[in-house]
């Protein structure tokens, strides 16, 4: 019951918060979205790993009451977490308290509203991370959209309506290839619900037959390659990745902090759980193409942060290299590489989303983004500063910090994957974004943090109020915690991952 | 029973702790946080000593090795268990006294060079010197090369935040950005390394039966089960490029070529920070880490090859270089690349012993000759243009005479300690080159630099102290206290006595037992041990020592060589520049003397390495907008064209947005509706 509880009181909270004056929206948004980060952490507390929640391992909090009929098949409000879900769920409800505070500052109007969105969005978040009925999933799933469309295109920057507009268009339309695909899949199946453990086991077992001519194995490759591209707009790879710039730069920072942080993990997640958990083989056939996706992902996005001018763009590109490396440790389909990909997924939450918080608190101070407006912001807000520059080195991937954790178990995890051919070629071209990160980030902060301070707008900068600091010192302090104690998830997603690659034929 | 090794993470936490103290409670403190720093280093010296006797005490296997964190585990049949551990043999408690050592002496000497200079900052100062030190010893006492590479990583951050200290000036953050950049591209093929030792191996230990220089050796003879090399290729192949890989964080790390250039710009920091780098922790760390995984390296005698003619290359390189430089700090920035450049030369000869001996005759005489540079740079109110001191010697005779001390171990003049620690490199290298002409080219070069080496080092000597002031400020410099002759004093002592710990060609000449550092670096663990190493070497190496007539005519022709040269180069520094009024005469070089005193163009070449990067990423930017998301918008431009209709019909927010999700709602239940009754 704990699941409903927690998707139901967020839903409340969401609804309670559009009542509340828009003056005390945001500290009683905050102080509502406290209770399902204890509810998380309850849950966690509770949870006793045993394998995968897809595969027929155990899974808790698990809830299953049937719901309507479609089609002859039992759609079913059917919840519960495994070793995958729970650190995406506690990432969620803790990078949502957080960016909550973040937008104290810059959110001056329609308070209610904004804060009521987040936690909207939030409860819907939570429902795609637990949910385990393919349809209850899509509801969540597409829900997610509708607060981001409007955090986007009512409090963003003046492009906001492109942005927002490009943004829910392109993920939907995605959403529906993706949605094409698998009912293809559910429906060549013959099974008697949308449960996914239902529908991955049924494939593992290879009762998918013919359907309308179609042979099973070409039926799951097209299946495999619509929830792909469906997926891949999501995380975003390359060559489908030009949105998220845009919605980037638009929104406005705690937005952006949902979005990199949590909203782009939607598309790994998914890849793990379809593409990967259900589809193993086709995964195998398609591993060199995917891993070609990955490294450009990785060093083509790298290169385009390089060329950013504008310090948000630079954080968005990142993001699209940060996660061509959880492609590379999905498609190596080791131990060390999936699981480091699932673990990579909360250290990037953490990361970009401190990321995007220091260049909101530099943007709330200077009211600018762009590089070249800026320098020497050390001098006159010290300890933000130290916090940016802290979370900058854990994007580089230093050590004893959650990102070097999360690349280094995807890079041995990769480097002798004997699923995907070449796989030490691939790991050592994807590591070189190591570099180019350092190369572009500590550019960035040169020009701008160091030097004798200069500014071209008209503000005075001082030091970043303590709400604007708080959450990113509590971030941080997240980030370095589990990059020393990476066990405390890694654990449980080992758990959760060893099943998998045990059906993808001895591995 | 209380045992040092016990206390051996507290070594590691005490600067540790100290950091943090001086982070958040620096600013309420007297020093700025440098007592607690000061307090820390000087515990954790007080605790190497003790531990480094107590593995004298140890009978059989002097080793401890102890696994003290499981950072992350995999499940499985065997699984990767990713650990930090201390692995404590002679190597590890050696350097452990170096780097605690130097570390309380650079502390001390903050305070006459920062602190009564009336710098700001000093919190983070002394914190990021906390840091440093911890880091540095993290990675000393690792015993498996995850870890090693996680603590090496941290030494690259401290040594950005301690270089760029000075941030409100242009210079130190751009210096601070290089060191990073460039170790990082080292690292990355570190990082490599590593990752391909797990995948080798399954583990990454430094000691122990289950280690990988073991089971590499292992391979190599021929039980190949153990391993798993790559594309198809025979372990010593595979083995030599995973060598190589680790070497390219060792060649950031140490500045050798063509990774040094981020060191002579790292004179940027504090000239206290500049002698904790050069001396005990950043660029010792690379060679420390080969030495460390000798093991490994014995077996791929590729390897050792390209190590050594790096390391003998850099050394003759960075020498040239160093002739001609204005500055005090710059002449002795080169000289570290090129002393660096000799252990370097000493791994790929073999001679394990030797590297380490002169990296810690090294730490001390450099250390030295950094804070002897900065008390002339407090002295000279922070000019260090040489060319504006001279005649120092009598207005500060502490430092003179520790600086010459310092000066002479560095030239390799008889007997300081110097002398002893290069000639051992020179003379093994020269050996064990008369059987491999790769190694014959290292020692050749070696050889040349050591003239060049006494040269700009007495040209340096001679025009800060000698001759008369050449500036208002070096006829009255500024005076300072305790704090910084103190530390100058301890370092003048041991460049001077610090060579007598392994007087071989002494032992060799007479008789007499004196190569304790070699008996000390000979009583490690199984397969950590000198000889150990020096079979391995033997066995798939192929080294083998030549002689020139007998062992003592080799011997006495190797030393005289070097001890010869170095003094040729003293003498002519001598006369060239011990004068009251010297000249520039390296300028009578001409053109030459430009590509010297440009670093032969490297950083301009560099840059525009730099430069082209960005270009590739400005296109690449180009294409992004133009291309990927020209199609994309292309595509698009029909629901973008709807958006625009509908906002014509409907002015206002709401109804917009309501109006669009209605119609995405309505064709998601369209294909949902189509697809059901499709299928009932």
């Amino acid at each position: 019951m704990i699941i409903e509880a927690l998707i139901a009181f967020t839903f409340a909270a969401a609804l309670l918060v559009f009542a509340v004056p828009n003056k005390y929206a945001g500290k009683v948004a905050f102080g509502l979205s406290l209770v399902p980060v204890i509810g998380s952490l309850y849950m966690w507390s509770l949870f006793e790993s045993g394998g995968n929640a897809l595969t027929g391992g155990d899974i808790a909090f698990e809830t299953i009451i049937p719901w309507v009929e479609i089609a002859g098949i039992q759609v079913q409000w059917f919840v519960g977490v495994d070793g995958i879900s729970l650190p995406l769920v506690v990432l969620t409800t803790f990078l949502t308290s957080l960016a909550i505070v973040s937008a104290w500052t810059p959110i001056k109007e329609r308070q209610s509203q904004f804060y009521g969105l987040m936690l909207f969005m939030e409860a819907n978040l939570l429902g795609v991370f637990m949910a385990l009925d393919f349809f209850l999933w899509f509801i969540f799933w597409e829900a997610v959209l509708v607060p981001m469309y409007f955090l986007i295109g009512v409090w963003g920057g003046p492009r906001r309506k492109y942005a927002a507009i490009k943004f829910f268009v392109y993920t939907n339309v995605a959403s529906l290839v993706m949605f094409i695909g698998f009912m293809a899949l559910v429906f060549g199946l013959n099974v008697e619900t949308f449960g996914l453990p239902e529908i991955t086991q049924a494939l593992a077992n290879d009762q998918l037959g013919t359907w309308f001519g179609i042979a099973p194995d070409t039926l799951k490759l097209i299946a495999f390659l619509a929830l792909f591209v469906g997926f891949a707009v999501k995380v975003p790879v390359v060559p489908v990745h030009t949105w998220l710039p845009d919605a980037h730069v638009e929104a406005p920072t705690p937005v952006s902090v949902m979005l990199a942080g949590v909203l782009l993990k939607m598309g790994t997640y998914a890849l793990l759980r379809f593409n990967f958990t259900m589809l193993p083989e086709q995964a195998s056939l398609l591993a060199v193409p995917i891993a070609i996706i990955a490294v450009v992902s990785v060093i083509y996005g790298a290169m385009l942060a390089l060329a950013q001018t504008d310090l948000k763009r630079i954080v968005a590109y990142s993001s699209v290299s940060s996660m061509g490396y959880v492609i590379l440790g999905l498609i190596a389909f080791t131990e060390f590489g999936v699981g480091g990909a699932t673990f990579q997924m909360v250290a990037h939450g953490l990361i970009s989303g401190l990321m995007f918080m220091s260049v909101g608190v530099i943007y709330n101070a200077t009211h600018t983004r762009i590089v070249s407006d800026m320098s020497g912001l050390a001098d006159r807000m010290p300890v933000a500063v130290g916090i940016l520059i802290a979370g900058a080195f854990a994007y580089m991937g230093l050590p004893l910090m959650a990102g070097f954790a999360g690349e280094f178990f995807i890079f041995a995890g990769s480097f002798g994957s004997t699923f995907l051919p070449y796989a030490p070629i691939f790991t050592a071209l994807a590591m070189f974004g190591i570099v180019i990160v350092a190369g572009y980030l500590l550019l960035a902060m040169q020009k701008t943090l160091f030097g004798e301070y200069r500014l071209e707008t008209d503000y005075e900068v001082t030091a970043a109020p303590l709400h604007d600091v708080a959450p990113m010192a509590v971030l941080l302090l997240a980030i370095i915690a589990l990059g020393v104690a990476p066990w405390v998830f890694l654990d449980m997603i080992f758990d959760a991952v060893a099943p998998i690659l045990a059906n993808g034929g001895g591995l | 029973m209380v045992a040092a090794f016990d206390f051996v993470p507290a070594i590691v936490l005490l600067p540790f702790v100290s950091f943090l103290i001086a982070l958040f409670a620096g600013k309420y403190m007297p020093k700025g946080g440098a007592l607690a720093g000061i307090a820390a280093t000087a515990g954790s010296l007080l605790l190497s000593i003790w531990v480094a006797i107590s593995l004298l005490g140890v009978s059989g296997e002097r080793i401890h090795q102890e696994t003290i964190y499981t950072w992350a585990t995999g499940i499985g049949d065997q699984p990767w268990e990713l650990t930090f551990g201390v692995l404590i043999d002679p190597l590890s408690a050696l350097m452990l006294i170096i780097v605690t050592l130097i570390a309380t002496l650079v502390h001390v000497f903050s305070l006459g060079y920062m602190n009564d200079e009336g710098e700001t900052g000093l919190p983070r100062y002394y914190a990021g010197l906390g840091l440093f030190t911890a880091s540095m010893l993290g990675f000393v006492v690792a015993d498996n090369l995850l870890m090693a590479f996680m603590f090496f990583e941290l030494v690259g951050l401290c040594s950005f935040l301690l270089i760029g200290f000075w941030f409100r000036r242009d210079g130190p953050p751009s210096a601070a950005k290089k060191a990073f950049l460039v170790t990082r591209f080292g690292d990355y093929f570190f990082l490599i390394g590593v990752v391909a030792v797990f995948a080798t191996f399954g583990t990454a230990q430094f000691a122990g039966p289950e280690s990988f220089p073991v089971l590499a050796e292992q391979a190599v003879a021929g039980d190949t089960s153990v391993v798993n090399t790559t594309f198809g290729l025979e372990p010593t192949q595979w083995f030599t490029i995973v060598g190589l890989l680790v070497l390219g964080g060792v060649v950031g790390k140490s500045a050798q070529f063509p990774l040094h250039t981020w060191l002579p710009d790292a004179m940027q920091g504090p000239t206290p920070v500049s002698a904790l780098i050069h001396a005990a922790t950043m660029v010792a760390a690379g060679v420390y880490l080969v030495a460390r995984m000798y093991g490994f390296y014995a077996v791929s005698p590729t390897a050792l090859a390209i190590i050594a003619f790096i390391g003998g290359f850099t050394a003759l390189f960075a020498a040239t270089m160093g002739v001609v430089k204005r500055e005090i700090k710059q002449v002795l920035a080169y000289s570290t690349i090129s002393q660096y450049g000799y252990m370097m030369l000493a791994l790929g000869a073999g001679s394990y012993v030797a590297a380490t001996f002169h990296l810690m005759t090294h730490a001390f005489f450099k250390a030295l000759l950094f804070l002897g540079a900065g008390a002339v740079i407090i002295a000279m109110h922070h000019n260090e243009n040489m060319w504006d001191m001279g005649g120092l010697k009598d207005k500060m005779p502490v430092t003179y005479a520790t600086f010459l001390a310092g000066s002479l171990a560095l030239a390799g003049i008889f007997p300081f300690s110097g002398f002893w620690s290069k000639d051992e490199i020179l003379y093994e290298a020269f050996i064990y080159g008369l059987n491999d002409p790769l190694l014959l080219g290292g020692w050749v070069m070696g050889l040349l630099a050591v003239p060049i080496t006494a040269f700009y080092t007495f040209r340096m000597v001679f025009l800060t102290f000698h001759g008369e002031p050449r500036s208002e400020t070096a006829r009255n410099p500024h005076g300072f206290g305790w704090n910084v002759k103190g530390p100058l004093s301890v370092l003048g002592v041991l460049a001077v006595v610090a060579g007598f710990i392994n007087m071989v060609p002494v032992q060799k000449l007479t008789g007499i037992e004196l190569d304790f550092l070699t008996q000390y670096l000979d009583s490690g663990g199984e397969g950590l041990t000198y000889s150990g190493y020096n079979a391995l070497l033997a066995e798939y190496g192929g080294y083998e020592a030549g002689v020139v007539g007998t062992e003592v005519t080799t011997l006495l022709i190797a030393a005289g060589l070097s001890l010869g040269l170095a003094v040729t180069g003293l003498l002519v520094a001598f006369k060239l520049y011990n004068v009251p009024e010297p000249v520039e005469h390296t300028a009578k070089l001409g053109q030459v003397k430009d590509v010297l005193y440009n670093n032969y163009y490297q950083d301009e070449f560099q840059v525009w390495i730099a430069h082209r990067t960005q270009s590739v990423a400005a296109v690449a930017d180009k294409f992004d907008q133009g291309v990927i998301d020209g199609v994309v918008n292309g595509v698009s431009s029909v629901s973008l064209f709807g958006g625009r209709r509908m906002r014509k019909l409907q002015t206002g927010l709401v109804t917009n947005y309501a109006a669009l999700l209605t119609l995405g709602l309505t064709a998601l239940l369209l294909a949902f509706g189509l697809l059901g009754g499709w299928f009932v």
